[in-house]
């Protein structure tokens, strides 16, 4: 499919999938209330509903405080919605499980365990023998490429390691959906180029299912097998975007690909159209 | 080889006391008032008192109560001050009560006590209790209280309960706060303690140098004062021992250890 701009005020809803057999995780008019200070309303998420299906690599695109990150939340379980049901294979997402592993922004690790101690933890949680989750959490670290990092704990790392500890974690323990909020917001230009490529060469590996948070137009289209653009005030789905680029897919072949470059043109360009529709309004 | 700057630093402790002797020496040489004995006085007052097998038994008896009351003051507060942190029905419940003990003198509860449970062990422990609990329960619940959001998702999504989330990782996480805590918790122990002696005089350390206060041999009573000061820092350097070891993890703090090593 072709990006076609939407028409000005047009909401596009997205279409629901029509095949419930690849659907892992599906969003059923979500909408999400909070009380400010103030005490007044404040609508995070309206009417959202959005179908991911099976080993997909979804990314959630919006300005912040458009609610992406409560989205993702609610998938999580981490966060209640007010209205509207989450489900993931079918049955409906009350709290957090090992079935969706988090990886967040704010790396979110245990500072007093070591680095193994961290990816282990999960499998040990789950009643892994001590030897076997050792054996498979030293193989995630070299994997995600902190070999000889074992011992270090979180505070002795630079924020790129740390997030790769994050990531090495939640793998640790077999999620069926990675949750991922933002994860590379917090690290430079350099860093945050690395770790995609990476990401993308473990997900290569294995293709679990990904639901990916950014306000980055470009990591969402280098990432991505669909990109779901968010637009706030109220938190809504203003388009979902297949990007239908070749996989595996390199940085470097990608940045001269004249149709990578048109998904970030139109993206952009239909993010300023929003823009300036919510200022003439 | 160590270098000029560690050993000053390893110095500057030493040269302190001494300092602090010799200005007490001074002090008291020009003064020439009874009640001020010189600082070679109150040191030579010291063996005397140490190898008195009752003085002693005294000092052993405080130490014990001390040791009790912080200990259950320490397994009673961190449960307390976790719970309230991590649950706002706790904090409401209990933050009042606190509010109202906080602000008094514990010694002052303490003839109150002593009509209820007498003048032994239980009525001096109970108060070391309530002094030591506060400063605990506080810390605890401020440690547990700032504990990110997303390392209790974390363990959540790993499959965790509540209660297990409290142990496992709101505990270790607030562990340097609960031990700051621990530490105010230690030096008010020990003040609890020589106060609640200076009450209910019965046994301990207090009642040696209270006693001596009465019968005004002052040596003896600066000798007590120095041998309280010396328990104060020994426990707390072993107190910090221990903490620096608990929570090596944790940032690098510049705080300067109130110990000789």
């Amino acid at each position: 499919m072709t990006v076609v701009p939407a028409r000005s005020s047009e909401w596009v809803r997205p279409v629901r999938s029509q095949e419930p057999a690849s659907a892992i995780i599906e969003i059923d008019r979500v909408s999400q209330v909070f009380q400010t200070s103030a005490r007044k309303d404040h609508v995070a998420l309206s009417d959202i509903s959005l179908t991911i299906e099976e080993g997909a690599f979804v990314s959630i695109l919006g300005p912040s405080g458009c609610g992406k990150s409560t989205l993702l939340y609610i998938v999580g379980g981490f966060v209640s919605p007010t209205s509207g049901s989450a489900k993931i294979k079918g049955h409906a997402i009350t709290r957090p499980g090992p079935d969706r592993g988090p990886v967040f922004q704010e790396f979110a690790l245990f500072p007093w365990k070591t680095v193994l101690g961290n990816v282990m933890y999960g499998p040990r949680q789950q009643g892994v023998r001590a030897a076997e989750a050792e054996a498979q959490s030293l193989a995630l670290i070299e994997m995600v490429g902190l070999k000889g990092y074992e011992s270090f704990y979180p505070k002795e790392l630079s924020g790129g390691m740390k997030q790769r500890v994050a990531l090495a974690r939640t793998l640790a323990y077999h999620p069926e959906v990675l949750l991922m909020d933002e994860p590379f917001g917090a690290l430079d230009a350099h860093t945050r180029t690395r770790l995609q490529n990476d990401l993308l060469n473990i997900w290569e590996r294995d293709r679990k299912t990904v639901l990916f948070v950014t306000h980055s137009v470009d990591e969402a289209v280098f990432l991505s097998d669909k990109v779901v653009m968010m637009s706030k005030s109220p938190g809504r789905i203003r388009e979902v975007i297949d990007i239908d680029l070749p996989r595996p897919r390199r940085r470097n072949e990608l940045l001269l690909d004249p149709r990578y470059q048109k998904y970030i043109v139109d993206i952009e360009r239909m993010f300023d159209e929003s823009d300036e529709a919510g200022q003439a309004s | 080889m160590m270098s000029s700057a560690t050993l000053i630093r390893r110095a500057a402790p030493v040269l302190a006391c001494i300092g602090l002797l010799a200005v007490w020496q001074v002090a008291s040489l020009a003064l020439k008032n009874d009640s001020f004995p010189t600082a070679i006085d109150a040191i030579r007052a010291i063996p005397d008192i140490l190898g008195d097998k009752e003085s002693l038994i005294n000092i052993l008896a405080s130490l014990r109560r001390m040791a009790i009351g912080f200990g259950v003051a320490v397994l009673v507060s961190i449960p307390l001050g976790l719970l309230m942190g991590r649950s706002r029905s706790v904090a409401a419940f209990f933050n009042p009560l606190l509010m109202v003990i906080y602000p008094v003198p514990k010694a002052a509860l303490m003839p109150i006590i002593m009509l209820w449970l007498g003048v032994g062990d239980v009525t001096k422990t109970l108060v070391i209790f309530l002094g030591v609990s506060l400063p605990v329960i506080y810390h605890s619940f401020e440690g547990a209280k700032a504990v990110e959001e997303k390392m209790l998702w974390s363990g959540a999504a790993m499959g965790l309960s509540p209660a297990r989330r409290l142990v496992r990782i709101v505990l270790p996480a607030a562990l340097p706060e609960i031990l700051t805590g621990c530490r105010t918790g230690l030096v008010l122990a020990l003040i609890t303690m020589i106060t609640s002696e200076m009450i209910a005089r019965q046994s301990g350390a207090g009642n040696i140098l209270f006693n001596a206060l009465d019968m005004g041999q002052y040596d003896t009573v600066f000798a007590m004062i120095i041998i309280v000061g010396a328990m104060g820092i020994c426990l707390d350097a072993i107190f910090e021992r221990v903490r620096a070891r608990l929570v090596r993890w944790s940032e690098p703090q510049f705080d300067m250890p109130l110990s000789f090593s």
